[in-house]
């Protein structure tokens, strides 16, 4: 067991437990993070959009970096870098995880916002009593309910001494009150919703599926054969009648239903998304580009 | 395109075009539903892609480390929970430890340590060892930041659990670092294998990303044919899609891949190899459940667009 493969080596990033330079390192962070709040809350509106731009263009800057500088190769943990270079694709390599937690503890912030965005709105329209008021209270309980029956659950189970918990006889009102509203409810909810697509897709297929040109000819053709081809019994049939037929000739055999939708997700369905999906990444790219340099003004501050 | 005439007195025929909505959804809550009351052994030949995941999963050495990457709910149950009940059979009966996180959604990790904790009552009940949380698997949560996650992992790997808890039941909060299944690892390379089980576009976050580490999907029906491109190029060693894709990695679990005997599977690919299978062990689950109702629901979608083209030539026919 290498027990030692958690120790990390000493980056721009890290120091030693305990060590002053840790201490000046969380000092001058938490300095610079309350200097930068208050410089932006009292930053005029034009000064701000500056900001956004600079803070999106460095962000965007150092993925491109990360992707395009020379990525450091056999790295032991404690080489030192030869050159500017090299330096500099240290820091990039060591900076992405510490990036990466950022974006988590940012991304995590939205759970915050998204709760105080539900409340505003929601008790909002409950006080006013306006249109569909009442789904915006079974909402709102909905919510602090299982607020409450998650977190006295999770505590529970966190205490050693109740391992017994494992088992439902020792369950007490939190855990069935927990089970009901996330198993029972939540869960068969989500399914439900997700369940009634197949309705859709039937009616959908029963009215629009229609031969109505060639190319959709082709198309319904090519459904029904790989339709059928996930059929185990059709596909066992059929196979049977060609082997029938002709069990050693490989043109015949290539009529079996699993080689004819082999056939078509190698060499019809496959090139056909790579295209698809080819069109779509230069698309993305340009949206990126547009993003990064904050040409898009759509949504923005425009 | 020319619009065709309703015509007053429709024959049976020009009638089949317009079967209204509530019959349809009838037929098809009947057609669905019934076949699960039923246990039928289906004839199946497990496609290639589906031989690869299997094999590829037996292939990896005995009491090896892998990371599991969980980004389904129960919205997709039907076809996720089957996959990933398959996989942590296999994984539980080889003793691989393994990393659970999740990129795609809030409620994946606790839907993914349910599932991991019926499986592993379901293997004790059948000679098989517990799998416990912390010793066997470390369950690292969920990550709101997929891409700098995945990012992290390829790059740094030990920097995602760096402060992370893992909160075993009954044994409150341990550091993640400190679980038995991070021990010897220092990069991502020192994983065999990484699996995800998703439903959603978490897929192409991780093959973008994850450059040092073999990588496997369970995918849902629809993604399949997004993500057969990417098995087609040798990026994904093996691929698991759909309900189908259950029902095969359930039957090559029964019989083995050119194993002879009554339920032989061939495999070209594997040629000159045989990789035993799990006989004696609970193997059927959800792709047994759910093949025949499949079938009779696939049969039915079949047929539901061949009465409405019949309907629309015979309405065609008449108006000329």
């Amino acid at each position: 067991m290498n027990l030692l493969a958690q120790v990390d080596p000493k980056t721009f990033w890290n120091a030693t437990n305990g060590s002053s330079e840790l201490f000046i390192k969380l000092a001058l962070a938490l300095i610079f993070g309350i200097a930068l709040a208050t410089g932006l809350m009292f930053a005029p509106p034009q000064l701000r959009k500056w900001v956004v731009r600079v803070v999106t263009f460095v962000s965007g800057l150092f993925y491109v970096l990360f992707w395009l500088f020379p990525a450091p190769i056999s790295r032991q943990p404690n080489d030192a870098p030869r050159g500017t270079v090299e330096a500099l694709s240290f820091f990039i390599s060591d900076s992405q995880s510490v990036v990466a937690s950022l974006t988590n503890v940012i991304a995590g912030f939205l759970i915050g916002l998204g709760i105080y965005s539900l409340l505003r709105v929601h008790l909002g329209k409950i006080a006013k009593q306006q249109k569909d008021w009442f789904f915006s209270a079974v909402l709102v309980i909905s919510m602090f309910l299982m607020i409450f029956f998650g977190y006295g659950d999770y505590i529970q189970r966190q205490d050693p001494k109740n391992f017994v918990l494992a088992d439902m006889k020792n369950w007490g009102w939190i855990n069935y009150g927990r089970d009901l509203l996330f198993d029972g409810l939540l869960q068969n909810m989500d399914a439900g919703m997700f369940s009634v697509v197949a309705f859709y897709i039937m009616s959908a297929a029963y009215r629009a599926f229609r031969a109505r040109s060639i190319e959709a000819t082709i198309l319904l053709v090519t459904a029904l054969v790989v339709m059928l081809s996930l059929m185990g019994v059709v596909e066992l049939m059929w196979s049977g009648m060609i082997d029938k037929i002709s069990p050693d000739n490989p043109i015949v055999q290539s009529f079996k239903l699993s080689a004819v939708s082999s056939w078509l997700r190698s060499n019809v369905q496959t090139p056909a998304i790579r295209g698809i999906d080819f069109g779509v990444g230069i698309g993305l790219m340009a949206m990126g580009l547009r993003l990064w340099l904050s040409l898009e003004k759509t949504g923005g501050d425009s | 395109m020319a619009l065709v005439e309703p015509n007053p007195n429709p024959s049976f025929l020009e009638k089949l075009q317009s079967i209204p909505k509530p019959v349809i959804y009838g037929i098809l809550l009947v057609v669905s539903t019934i076949p699960l009351f039923f246990s039928v052994k289906l004839p199946n030949k497990p496609i290639d892609a589906s031989i690869d995941f299997y094999a590829q999963t037996m292939k990896l050495p005995d009491g090896c480390k892998v990371i599991l990457c969980s980004d389904w709910t129960n919205s997709t149950r039907g076809e996720s929970k089957g996959e990933m009940e398959a996989l942590l059979k296999l994984l539980m009966r080889k003793h691989i430890k393994f990393v659970l996180l999740s990129i795609g959604d809030t409620q994946a990790p606790q839907v993914a340590k349910d599932t991991i904790r019926e499986v592993s009552a379901s293997e004790v009940a059948s000679g098989g060892t517990p799998y416990k949380e912390f010793e066997d698997y470390v369950n690292l949560g969920y990550y709101a930041a997929a891409e700098g996650t995945i990012l992290a992992i390829n790059n740094k790997v030990l920097s995602i659990a760096k402060g992370k808890k893992d909160f075993p039941e009954g044994a409150g909060p341990k550091d993640a670092l400190l679980s038995p299944v991070f021990q010897g690892i220092k990069s991502v390379s020192d994983f065999n294998m990484f699996f995800l089980v998703t439903a959603s576009g978490t897929n192409r976050t991780i093959l973008e990303r994850i450059t040092k580490c073999p990588l496997m999907y369970m995918v849902s029906g629809v993604m399949v044919p997004e993500n057969t491109s990417y098995y087609a190029s040798g990026q994904l060693k093996g691929l698991c899609g759909g309900v189908k894709g259950v029902y095969d990695l359930e039957t090559i679990m029964e019989a083995g891949i050119n194993n002879p005997g009554p339920d032989l599977i061939e495999s070209d690919k594997y040629k000159g190899e045989s990789i035993p299978g799990w006989k004696g062990k609970t193997n059927k689950g959800k792709g047994t459940a759910y093949y025949l109702a499949l079938h009779f629901t696939l049969a039915l979608l079949i047929l539901a667009v061949v009465i409405g083209n019949v309907g629309m030539f015979a309405a065609k026919r008449r108006a000329k």
